[in-house]
């Protein structure tokens, strides 16, 4: 109950206070850029007769073939982007779950009155719904321009959207994930960013190694999130799915390490 | 009923002890002083209450529970010295949240910080950001929000530190009013501003309890402290040497001055027909030596 409290709280700072309105129209003015400048005219290029074979090849070229699958090239865009461009939108609107509030010593009025899980569950929930919210709304966008430019493919463009939410969602998850993990231990959310680019240097660092020394290991090939992204380009449809399990169990395994940190830490 | 209890608590800081296995029990009722130097281990001891850090060693609980429980939602509340609020929300929405968080429905929320900021005497400032409030206003709000729900239990971290003597007056003023719903445990190095509010003092150096009793001096007997209204130094300790019981003069730092007597002579009515022999006019007479001079003397 208290992390639904909490979770309500952070849906208020972002559509509640002025902070919060600056960041998301700073968001949106963003993401109509990337409509109106890359998907718009990609999707024309795509889908326009003289030119759609030749975007055919290039994208079977670069591997990229299955885009072709998805019921328009405007969802096919937009599938492909926000693989690559949410997950950044995420780090930084999730950046600072923990880490103000522990240095300011807010986190000290609210942990006399509920538990540290449920500060940091409750925190992660209303990112985690936030995130979902932005989905909603860049994906809004697209079926929007859809609706606009080719009105047929609407019907079967809709029927796509629980697949493509839902798996950017889930890709989405280990980032907020991770966010809270570097949130407890930073003091500001800029440092939250540096905390998380540095983690993600090492584990890659680290994995370079030790398969160079060891030869591949496919488990380590999972551990930043975000790594199945470049398989994800390669299915469509529901079979989509088939990768979902990698980023929930790098969900869980950044949460329980988030959770820790957060119980172990001085306030 | 005792409401803190610590054995053996101890915290370190890598090699500086903080706190060193201290044992302590303290009682429901009237408000604690906890005072000691800087590095005493005040603040420390208050943290590991509130359960904002881990003990190094030893144990402690709070109204019976592990600090940190949830069970203590509610009962416990604190001013914890640098806390601020956040900057982003209004003063009423952040002590709604936390109102909330102890369980209190929305619509109970609402008149609860309603009702804390009246008793602080900042009904005014619900919708306001806290950077836009005074340092004493501000504090005044965390007291606010360290009664909200009527916790049992309620600690105060420094609450006068670096505040205008208005607000240090209000705020003493509140303390007071509320003292009789809540027990407190007020932290500060103004040792005058515990001596009118405290009925007891603990005392703490280098994390170590050195001493722990009632705050009232009039079982101090053998002592006087009188402040006097522009008066001859020497001649006054003259005077007071040449009273019968009296022991010894000493001009303290603050100016009052500390008589030594004897038990047995009734010395403070000899110092007042002597102050009006002589037409001298004093401003505070005590019976007994200051905190500060029990203390530190």
């Amino acid at each position: 109950m208290a992390a639904l409290t909490i979770a309500r709280l952070e849906l208020f700072r972002l559509f509640g206070t002025k902070r919060g309105w600056i960041a998301t129209i700073a968001l949106l003015l963003i993401w109509s850029m990337v409509i109106r400048f890359v998907i718009y005219p990609a999707a024309d290029l795509i889908s326009s007769t003289e030119t759609a074979t030749f975007a055919g090849l290039i994208l079977e070229w670069l591997g990229l073939a299955e885009l072709s699958q998805w019921p328009s090239a405007e969802v096919s865009l937009y599938w492909m982007l926000s693989l690559y461009m949410l997950p950044f939108f995420c780090v930084v609107m999730a950046a600072d779950q923990i880490a103000s509030d522990k240095f300011r010593g807010t986190l000290r009025y609210i942990t006399l009155r509920t538990s540290r899980t449920s500060v940091f569950f409750g925190r992660f929930l209303g990112q985690a719904f936030i995130q979902f919210l932005l989905v909603a709304i860049t994906l809004a966008s697209v079926i929007a321009l859809v609706a606009w430019r080719a009105p047929d493919q609407l019907s079967e463009v809709l029927g796509s959207v629980p697949i493509v939410a839902s798996n950017v969602f889930i890709v989405l998850l280990p980032y907020i994930a991770l966010m809270s993990l570097v949130s407890v231990v930073a003091k500001s959310a800029i440092q939250a960013i540096l905390f998380a680019i540095i983690a993600w240097i090492l584990v890659l660092i680290v994995v370079a190694i030790v398969q160079s020394n060891f030869g591949p290991i496919e488990f380590l090939d999972w551990l930043l999130p975000g790594s199945q992204v470049s398989m994800l380009l390669k299915l469509s449809g529901w079979q989509t799915m088939q990768l979902a399990v990698i980023p929930l169990m790098q969900t869980g395994v950044l949460l329980t390490l988030g959770w820790f940190a957060m119980q172990r830490s001085d306030l | 009923m005792s409401i803190i209890e610590s054995s053996n608590l101890s915290k370190h800081y890598g090699g500086t002890k903080a706190l060193d296995k201290l044992d302590l029990t303290l009682e429901a009722g009237e408000p604690i002083a906890l005072v000691g130097p800087n590095g005493a281990g005040k603040t420390t001891f208050l943290s590991l209450v509130c359960g904002f850090i881990r003990s190094s060693g030893g144990a402690v609980s709070v109204l019976g529970h592990e600090p940190g429980s949830q069970a203590l939602s509610g009962r416990l509340s604190a001013l914890p010295q640098d806390a601020r609020f956040d900057p982003t929300l209004s003063v009423g929405r952040q002590l709604k949240f936390y109102a909330q968080l102890q369980g209190l429905s929305s619509a109970d929320a609402t008149k609860e910080v309603a009702r804390v900021l009246d008793v602080v005497r900042l009904p005014e400032v619900i919708n306001d950001k806290s950077e836009s409030l005074s340092h004493g206003m501000r504090k005044r709000v965390a007291l606010g929000q360290a009664l909200l729900g009527s916790p049992e239990l309620i600690l105060l971290d420094e609450p006068t530190a670096g505040i205008d003597p208005p607000n240090v007056k209000i705020i003493r003023d509140l303390i007071r009013e509320q003292a009789n719903n809540a027990t407190f445990i007020i932290s500060s190095h103004n040792l005058d501003e515990l001596e009118k509010l405290c009925a007891s003092v603990v005392y703490l150096e280098k994390g170590k309890l050195v001493h722990m009793g009632p705050i009232d001096a009039s079982d101090d007997i053998d002592y006087l402290t009188i402040r006097m209204q522009a008066v001859d130094e020497h001649a006054f300790v003259e005077a007071c040497m040449q009273l019968p019981g009296v022991v010894g003069v000493q001009r303290q730092t603050q100016g009052d001055f500390l008589i030594q007597c004897s038990e047995d002579d009734a010395v403070d009515q000899l110092l007042l027909a002597m102050l009006a022999e002589r037409g001298w006019s004093y401003r505070h007479l005590a019976r007994g030596r200051s905190l500060e001079e029990r203390l530190y003397g």
